[in-house]
């Protein structure tokens, strides 16, 4: 077991020299490079925390909605997308469609918090 | 990129070789505008007088969609027909001037890079002047006949736009992204809704997006970024890529660029010609966005296979969940 900081601790420690430190001091041309980093960091961290439970509820999902609580999320993901393609049932349900968005949601929540307040047109 | 020393000597001898006579350049600056090109605006004593220009040069080595001539050549048949455009003044193939191809056009003062544009157009209240006069532009060029379309314009007739480009995408999404049942979803969505083949083809612009755009406290001056134009496509795609969610910047409530909603922008294309067809709108925003989320990915794919190695390329693959989701939001059952 590792001694703290953990993981999310540290890629935060990285995003605050990136974001508060380097930026300043970085040639122009870096600077979004240097932007784009320290973002990075922050979702990985949020992944670290979240990541988990989020990918747990994904596989819940997508084994209630294709009842097939024996395959593992990356199976279940397959299965879905041939179901879709083959033009069945899946394809326009709305159950789906709300598997999917709960899905997104969970994955916005790491990688652009507050993307999903839009729903419109 | 040459030194200015040396731009301004290149410049210098094509401008004077058309005017036929000395023209003097000075002041050089480089701007930030424009992503692959440099822009290089400079002041020049023409015959007609002094003018403020800007030239737009392309690495030697550049994949360019259309020639830099043809693309000059379908903005100058736009300015005809009164899209505003920077007026151009002098275009080559040429590289011994500067070290790549590029066009001379007068310089248009006002902003570019969308935040910037768009808080100038919320300080001053003219989004909607802004929507309106975009629609218009582009119900303008959509009203060119394509007859006049310039010979080496890229984009042949095909029987059917949206049926191509559907084709294109399920190419990808079985490369890119074979396991991501949002994308699978969408195109399923999209091959249900195909729209028949258009009545009529356009010449169309196919990147009237905000960041293409010059605005100022006026309004619209100028549509920029020529060189994806095609000679004949559904206009409807034309009309719907600025209306991604992609291009308002976080003022998602403001369908147009984020300027404003969809009512003055298709005022303004109507008044200036344009025939507007809601459902086959809905659909190329649609595919737009699915189009946008395989790019995304195949920016991280680049970055993975080595082709492109940068962290901007490596962070586009954590975007997809955001076009997912915009994607979702279109298809909803």
């Amino acid at each position: 077991m590792q001694p703290s900081p953990d993981a999310a601790a540290l890629l935060s420690t990285i995003a605050e020299l990136l974001d508060d430190e380097l930026l300043a001091a970085v040639p122009g041309p870096l600077q979004h490079k240097t932007r784009v980093a320290a973002n990075l960091c922050r979702i990985l961290e949020r992944e670290w925390t979240t990541g988990e439970a989020a990918a747990a509820a994904e596989r819940a999902r997508l084994a209630e909605l294709l009842d097939r609580p024996d395959l593992d999320t990356a199976a279940l993901r397959a299965e879905l997308c041939t179901r879709i393609r083959a033009g069945g049932p899946e394809a326009t349900s709305h159950d789906v469609w709300e598997v999917l968005v709960a899905g997104c949601r969970d994955d916005l929540a790491i990688v652009k918090p507050g993307h999903d307040g839009w729903e419109g047109r | 990129m040459s030194d200015l020393a040396d731009l301004e000597q290149g410049l210098g001898r094509f401008l004077g070789e058309r005017a036929g006579e000395t023209v003097r350049v000075s002041n050089l600056v480089g701007s930030t505008a424009g992503a692959r090109r440099t822009n290089v605006l400079f002041d020049a004593d023409l015959p007609d007088g002094p003018r403020r220009l800007v030239a737009t040069i392309l690495p030697t080595m550049d994949i360019q969609i259309n020639p830099i001539t043809a693309e000059a050549a379908v903005r100058g048949l736009a300015e005809r027909y009164g899209v505003p455009v920077p007026h151009l003044r002098g275009v080559t193939n040429d590289s011994s001037y500067v070290g790549g191809p590029f066009f001379v056009s007068d310089c248009v003062e006002g902003e570019t890079i969308p935040r910037r544009v768009l808080r100038l157009v919320h300080d001053r209240e003219i989004g909607e002047r802004v929507a309106r006069q975009l629609g218009a532009a582009l119900g303008r060029l959509h009203a060119i006949p394509t007859s006049e379309a310039p010979a080496e314009l890229v984009g042949d007739d095909v029987a059917d736009p949206a049926e191509q480009a559907l084709a294109g995408v399920e190419e990808s999404i079985r490369t890119l992204v074979p396991d991501r049942p949002a994308f699978a979803f969408g195109f399923a969505w999209l091959e249900r809704h195909l729209p028949p083949p258009p009545d009529r083809r356009t010449i169309v612009h196919t990147d009237a997006r905000n960041g293409n755009l010059i605005v100022d406290a006026d309004g619209l001056q100028a549509l920029l970024d020529w060189e994806g134009a095609m000679r004949s496509g559904d206009p409807m795609q034309d009309l719907a890529w600025p209306a991604l969610r992609m291009w308002r910047f976080r003022y998602d409530d403001r369908e147009i660029g984020g300027f404003a909603g969809r009512e003055p922008y298709i005022e303004g294309y109507v008044s200036a010609g344009g025939t507007f067809d809601a459902d086959r709108f809905h659909w190329w925003k649609t595919l737009g966005t699915l189009r946008w989320g395989l790019g995304l990915a195949g920016q991280a794919e680049a970055h993975l296979d080595g082709r492109f190695r940068s962290v901007v390329m490596a962070a586009s693959g954590r975007r997809v969940p955001e076009l997912e989701w915009d994607l979702l939001m279109l298809v909803r059952p």
